[in-house]
């Protein structure tokens, strides 16, 4: 019923049509890779990029917001940046390429074109579901990425930076990353321009906890005030494994995270945390699809998001809950402040339970900021827009303190507060 | 909790399934032929003495419905309806404007009297403590009777069937029908605009408080009919009218379909309540028939400061898809959405309500509890939107579902749009089952394991319970009884 008939591509459909066309003689992979490649862009064009009318899209018209597709530019003289948090181990992407030379004492690291090249990367390619654009997007175009596989029993004392810098055109990267039994590891996924010009960039993270593995996992994307950024997050969590996934999103105009968290082994836990910063003309959405699918899990999700000027931003959460997944524990919740009559929020918390034996919640407000907070600052000589300036930080950095290392939250709510001093 | 023992009692007496309301009344019809076409809407519209415009208001939303698909957004799972494979009208005979209780059939009247609807003034003002109340019974497609018109008329307030309505008051059908729901809304709202064969008018003038609570009874009786009702309340500036709707369907293996629309108007400090208590039947307990239950109520706070408030007690029908709104379109008006929905069996239920925050100040308030049981799915799905220009909007909703047994399943989705900075939006959902603890709390005071269970259900419903009219309270509480049979153990 939701087959979509399309008959003339939009704009930025044909450019990535076309786009394809013209790279698919040098796009890395093997037979099989390149298969799936045409397979999945015929998908795109049959379906097109996915309209409201697509429940999973309803608040993010792709074919409407993204008008225009940049070009494919590969080189570019990038250099990295230094790490979000000192001494972190960092391996770069520059304009969606990864270095050959990356490597850290201790973990397995390949470079995602020698997975395409060989074929292996094939199976991981496909898309999702019928609505999964992105993983269609990225699997058509996707060069390059890091395969990493820590192995079991390995903790990892500095953190891991994924550090994806591009200046314009198109990046299409992915990281298929395996933790192995009781591994313990922190990784920080960046994202962020070093220009102005606006990119598409579509990011796919395949995560694997292995059992008892306990796991950080920070995305932060600050990229610039014309980019699109395309983000998947897909996550297998396996018996009493712990994952920690922070998502922060403070950059893009045209932004779509879509987190698809698979907990299918009893006794793990997510922590999902999120903090949304939007302002100027951005839409931001982030999309939850949690499924609880053996007994004996929890969850909690808590999604703060502050929006200015004309933005719009947009949170879906989905808490999916198996037949025989008793005793799951799932708690969601979704704050917003609105600071602006001409932006929005939508929020969509949903709950599919197929068992009896559940605790599951979800709680979602929006409102302004609190007058009697306002006042009480106020009364104590704190100028309004101080006082609001400070509510404000303090309603995400709540969140990012959460994640307990310090050097790891000084430096999330340096990047909060920078953000917030620019837009507020 | 007298209640609660009489919920019991009840429910010791039926069987698993069976359905109270089950029977079948042998009666003569006046029939449509079977399908649907423009002559069938003719015809309708004919045996309606309509005029003319009536009739192209009919064949216009006809016409527009035949380029329409039918949804299939809802959390329903059902085999296509064949829209050609029904009867559109079906009518009891000699009922043709009886003028007074004699001239109905006396077999129709021992349908009301075995479902316990007072038809009989006399008697209803013999019961010294039930408060009266008007009634409208549809029969199939058209009202039977309509009970206290003349009392009512005294005070101003108009009540009965719309087929009278259209050709007695014509200026305020042309005023305000299809002004809330209008033709094109959706599929079934679409349908119900072409081929509606009775239902309810109400008319609240300015400064009245109707003396009575008003109540539509409608029954379907005959095979392989739809029923498409359409009822129309207004209330003018400062008027208030209390309506009730309550339902039955005959035990039938095949499943029948029920569409309908309802259209409320709130002028400026006017108030309506719109309680529903609907028993459809629900099919048995392998699933095997019950109506299909797709309709369209939408409330319009048209005037400042007025309310609309909706309750709804669902535990029939074997597909519910029914979301009673408000458009809060007067500044400082206000919506309510009271809700209990009870599945059992392979009863598929999704309901909700949306609330759209138009003017300034506006406030609603959404409380529902869902309760599944057997092989059920209740789904309950909502929306909340603050217009750009709706200032100070405020929007507490509240959905609970409960779970009993792990073949059934409970979903909730809230749609929250909100566009104004000043808006307040608190939304709050839980599932869960009952609580080992509670149930032993209650058990070990020695009250048996279904008492028990009824009585936490009853407690988790209590707060729609206490916004339903006083006999329609007592009566929830025992059909949510009955539902939940045969769920324990």
């Amino acid at each position: 019923m939701n087959m979509q008939t399309t008959s003339r591509l939009t704009a930025a459909e044909t450019a990535l049509v076309e786009a394809f066309g013209a790279q698919i003689g040098e796009l890395p992979g093997n037979g099989a890779v390149i298969g799936t490649r045409d397979r999945l862009l015929d998908e795109l064009k049959k379906a097109g990029l996915p309209t409201r009318r697509i429940e999973a899209w309803h608040y993010t018209d792709l074919k409407n917001l993204l008008r225009s597709v940049p070009d494919v530019t590969l080189v570019s003289a990038i250099d990295a940046i230094a790490p979000l948090v000192e001494g972190s181990k960092v391996l770069s992407i520059l304009q969606g390429t990864a270095d050959a030379k990356a490597a850290v004492d201790g973990i397995d690291i390949a470079l995602f074109k020698d997975r395409l090249a060989d074929g292996s990367a094939a199976a991981g390619l496909t898309a999702l579901d019928k609505d999964d654009a992105i993983g269609r997007i990225n699997g058509s175009f996707v060069r390059d990425g890091y395969a990493i596989t820590v192995p079991a029993n390995t903790e990892l004392e500095a953190p891991i930076e994924l550090q994806a810098l591009h200046a314009a055109g198109q990046v299409h990267t992915r990281f298929p990353v395996s933790f192995g039994a009781a591994s313990k590891a922190t990784i920080i996924e960046r994202h962020r321009s070093v220009t102005e010009d606006a990119a598409l960039v579509s990011s796919i993270s395949d995560i694997t906890l292995e059992d008892g593995a306990d796991i950080t996992w920070i995305i932060l994307q600050t990229q610039g005030a014309a980019d699109t950024h395309l983000g998947q997050i897909r996550v297998q969590l396996g018996t009493d494994a712990k994952l920690r996934l922070f998502v922060i999103n403070a950059g893009g105009k045209l932004v779509r995270q879509e987190l698809r968290i698979d907990v299918a082994g009893e006794g793990a836990e997510l922590t999902l945390r999120g903090v949304n910063l939007l302002g100027a003309e951005s839409h931001t959405d982030v999309t939850l699809v949690l499924g609880h699918n053996v007994p004996n899990t929890n969850s909690t999700e808590i999604i703060r998001n502050v929006v200015f000027d004309r933005a719009n931003g947009v949170f879906q959460g989905m808490i999916r809950v198996a037949p025989d997944a008793q005793k799951t524990d799932a708690k969601m919740s979704c704050n917003t402040l609105l600071l602006t009559d001409d932006g929005g929020f939508s929020a969509k918390p949903e709950l599919e339970i197929f068992a009896d034996d559940v605790v599951c919640g979800h709680g979602a407000t929006v409102a302004d900021i609190e007058s009697s907070h306002l006042f009480y600052l106020m009364a104590r000589g704190v100028p309004e827009n101080k006082a609001r300036a400070m509510l404000v930080n303090a309603f995400v950095a709540e969140i990012v303190e959460e994640l307990e290392e310090e050097k790891l939250v000084e430096a999330l709510e340096g990047v909060i507060s920078a953000w917030l001093e620019k837009h507020a | 909790m007298a209640a609660v023992q009489e919920t019991i009692d009840q429910v010791r007496q039926i069987d698993v399934d069976q359905y109270k309301y089950g029977f079948e009344t042998v009666i003569e019809v006046d029939k449509a032929p079977k399908g649907l076409s423009e002559d069938i809407i003719r015809f309708i519209s004919a045996k309606k003495q309509e005029p003319e415009w009536m009739l192209e208001w009919r064949l216009d939303a006809y016409r527009r419905w035949l380029t329409m698909e039918e949804p299939t957004w809802a959390r329903v799972e059902y085999p296509k309806i064949d829209f050609n494979d029904l009867y559109y009208y079906a009518a009891p005979k000699s009922t043709a404007g009886p003028k007074s209780l004699e001239e109905v059939d006396p077999e129709l009247l021992r349908v009301y009297e075995k479902l316990g609807i007072p038809l009989r003034e006399q008697e209803i003002l013999a019961g010294v403590e039930t408060p009266r109340v008007a009634v409208d019974a549809v029969f199939d497609s058209v009202s039977v009777v309509t009970t206290f018109k003349k009392e009512l008329q005294k005070a101003g307030v108009i009540f009965m069937s719309i087929s009278e309505a259209i050709r007695e008051h014509p200026d305020l059908i042309k005023k305000y029908l299809g002004s809330v729901v209008p033709t094109s809304d959706n599929f079934y709202a679409t349908l119900n605009a072409a081929v509606f064969t009775d239902g309810s008018f109400v008319f609240v003038p300015k400064g009245v408080r109707c003396p009575m609570e008003l109540s539509t009874y409608f029954r379907i009786n005959e095979k392989n009919t739809g029923q498409f009702e359409r009822t129309l309340i207004i209330a003018e500036e400062g008027a208030y009218v209390s309506y009730l709707e309550g339902c039955t369907a005959p035990q039938r293996d095949e499943n029948q379909l029920h569409a309908a629309v309802v259209e409320l108007i709130a002028l400026d400090d006017a108030e309506i309540k719109y309680s529903t208590v609907q028993n459809w039947y629900p099919g048995d307990a392998q699933g095997k028939g019950g109506i299909y239950n797709f309709v369209t109520k939408r409330g319009d706070c048209r005037g400042a400061r007025s309310k609309i408030s909706w309750t709804q007690v669902e535990t029939g029908s074997a597909i519910t898809w029914k979301y009673p709104s408000c458009i809060l379109r007067g500044d400082d008006s206000r919506g309510e959405f009271y809700s209990i929905a009870v599945s059992n069996g392979y009863q598929q239920i999704d309901s909700g309500t949306k609330m759209i925050h138009l003017g300034k100040n506006t406030s609603s308030r959404i409380i529902s509890k869902g309760i599944s049981a057997g092989n059920s799915n209740n789904t309950y799905r909502g929306q909340v939107s603050i217009n750009r220009r709706a200032s100070n909007a405020r929007n507490f909703t509240n959905c609970d579902s409960l779970l009993i047994g792990d073949q059934c399943g409970a979903h909730t989705v809230p749609y929250i749009d909100v566009k104004n900075a000043s808006a307040q939006i608190e939304h709050e959902a839980t599932t869960s089952k009952i609580s080992e603890d509670q149930k032993f709390y209650v058990m070990q005071r020695g009250i048996p394991e279904e008492e028990a269970i009824a009585l936490i259900v009853n407690g988790f419903v209590k707060d729609v319970i206490q916004q339903l009219p006083m006999e329609f309270a007592v009566e929830a509480q025992k059909l949510i009884g009955i539902s939940l049979e045969g769920s324990v153990g």
